[in-house]
């Protein structure tokens, strides 16, 4: 019964992602590499995210993808960034022009959002990373 | 000097993370059988929704003022506040978990501006994690409480205390004058470690505010009542009475929790203290007459240890029904810590927790039957294994089958217990949050 780990729940995503090579080596002191380590800077604020969509194909981001989001972060002119527009989540890169903040795509047919008093983007994490499954 | 640090409307302040829709609207967290109000947005508050209220006296409110109500997500409250708790113990050189969304930090030896840490706290928590928190700073574990407390209040209805204690309040900042106003405004029911019963009897005896409360004399209100009272009172008036990892005077939240005087790294060794912890809790939980609904484990490397490799994880075990059954609880909490432990870690600290506790009058087995497994330590994973084999042949195949059970029963039970149930965004890879593009 101690087996069924399924029904529990694991904390950080460094103990529940499930792309780590494998455990250390013993008594030797050496380690695996991890890719926890590798790739997750700050593990308090490290979430993922599925993406959902194509119009961020262009930047690399497609259908399906994982993304690795860190909310320790400041977002910055041109990064990934997860959003919050109209209580949705969105995969957009950021635009920061003066004061202003926008959402951008690279597919022609998206049109830019721009944050107004009336409608708020929030910016919830810079994507940092992102997993594609490309085989098995 | 203490702070506690506690996270506002923690059960729903989680969902609204992944949930952005959730953020001002009235939302209620049920207990497991979506039975009762275990945690309410302040917009649910203002509806007049109250702590442990049944969802069905507030039901009507779903259609007449749009109140939102979800189930319990343990997974994710129980991991989004490993996140917290993690981040807290940075700030301070000892932190108590002293249940799922407060911690005591304590600052002994540490000077500056502590409320300017408390800020920086906050703000990072609140950043990285996306939980709103308050943090009160007091010379006591009580006075740190009750700064909370003002800190919290006056941040959520602006004008009950002054203003600038909102988010952040630093007692130790204050004039004594100042500090007597904010206990004349506060009644003592609102005082850590005085429950319902005691305080309508206080008010009786003519003490109705925190103030009349420390301007009494100790040693009389300890005869009165009791020896709690007695160290209630000592530490309104500033004479630390209870240490960090002292036994709480409330008991709404069971927790047992140590840091280890050398780090452990085998998993052997942490199954043992950590089943030691359950072993203990349960009978605390007994002694009370409750069950609980989940086991909230943890285990931790040191913060402060900059060289160590950190790891700091969490598990969340929800329980297919309440119990208080020891069996149940450590084989919950040792199942959770093989899920979270990993080697090559040097661990200096375990904790169990019980989350969501309630009266176990419901319960249907006897709570008492198997109180002399209590006494076994099991001495790590055979042992313990033995312990609860030699149990089910004691008493039947089924007896310890609470794990196993579980998962017959967990799904037609919490199909249908726990409808409004959000996803387990951060512990389950195919229920992760989803961004469209």
């Amino acid at each position: 019964m101690l087996r069924e780990r399924a029904t529990v729940s694991a904390s950080t995503p460094r103990s529940r992602v499930a792309i780590s090579f494998g455990s250390p080596a013993g008594e030797s002191g050496v380690t695996r590499l991890d890719l926890n380590e590798i790739l997750i800077r700050n593990p308090q604020a490290a979430f993922l995210v599925r993406i959902a969509g194509s119009a961020m194909r262009e930047a690399g981001i497609d259908d399906g993808d994982l993304a690795l989001v860190d909310r320790a972060l400041d977002a910055n002119h041109g990064q990934v960034v997860i959003a919050v527009h109209q209580n949705e989540f969105l995969c957009r890169r950021l635009c920061r022009r003066d004061e202003a903040l926008g959402l951008q795509a690279p597919a022609p047919d998206v049109p830019d959002i721009w944050a107004s008093e009336a409608d708020n983007v929030d910016v919830w994490g810079v994507v940092t990373h992102v997993i594609k499954q490309v085989s098995g | 000097m203490f702070a506690l640090v506690d996270v506002n409307n923690m059960y729903v302040s989680c969902e609204r993370v992944f949930r952005p829709a959730l953020n001002g609207k009235p939302v209620v967290v049920l207990s497991n059988n979506d039975g009762a109000c275990i945690a309410r947005s302040n917009e649910a508050k203002d509806l007049g929704v109250k702590m442990a209220q049944p969802w069905f006296e507030v039901k009507h409110l779903e259609r007449s003022a749009g109140l939102i109500a979800l189930s319990a997500n343990f997974e994710l409250y129980g991991d989004m506040s490993s996140r917290m708790m993690a981040l807290a113990a940075g700030y301070a050189p000892r932190q108590e978990v002293y249940s799922i969304d407060e911690c005591f930090l304590d600052f002994e030896g540490m000077s500056g501006d502590l409320a300017a840490i408390g800020r920086e706290l906050r703000h990072q928590v609140l950043r990285w994690v996306g939980l709103p928190t308050s943090v009160g700073f007091g010379p006591t574990k009580t006075l740190a409480k009750l700064a909370n407390h003002v800190a919290k209040m006056s941040d959520r209805k602006p004008g009950t205390y002054p203003e600038r204690l909102a988010q952040v309040c630093d007692f130790e900042r204050l004039a004594p004058a100042e500090l007597d106003e904010v206990m004349r405004r506060t009644d003592v029911g609102d005082i850590w470690g005085i429950g319902r019963k005691t305080a309508p009897k206080l008010h009786e005896a003519g003490i109705r505010t925190v103030l009349d409360l420390k301007r009494a004399d100790a040693a009389t209100l300890g005869r009165q009542f009791s020896v709690v009272m007695q160290k209630t009172v000592r530490e309104l008036q500033g004479t630390p009475c209870l240490e960090v990892d002292d036994d709480p005077p409330a008991r709404q939240q069971i927790m047992c929790s140590r840091s280890f005087g050398d780090a452990v790294t085998e998993l052997s060794d942490l199954i043992e203290v950590v089943s030691g912890f359950a072993t203990r809790v349960a009978r605390r939980l007994r002694e009370q007459q409750g069950a609980c609904n989940a086991v909230h484990v943890f285990i931790a490397t040191s913060p402060h240890r900059k060289q160590d490799r950190q790891h700091s994880p969490t598990a969340t075990l929800p329980l297919p029904r309440s119990t208080a059954d020891t069996r149940a609880l450590v084989n919950a909490a040792v199942m959770a810590l093989r899920a979270i432990y990993k080697p090559g870690y040097r661990y200096v600290k375990a904790g169990v927790m019980l989350v969501e506790l309630q009266s176990s009058k419901h319960e249907p087995t006897s709570l008492h039957l198997f109180d002399d497994v209590e006494e076994a330590q099991p001495d790590g994973r055979r042992n313990l294994m033995a312990t609860l084999d030699a149990l089910n042949e004691r008493f039947g195949r089924d007896a310890v089958g609470i794990a196993s059970a579980s998962k017959r029963s967990a799904h037609s039970q919490h199909a249908s217990r726990q409808e409004r149930r959000s996803p387990r965004y951060t512990t389950r890879l195919d229920e992760i949050v989803v961004a469209k593009t």
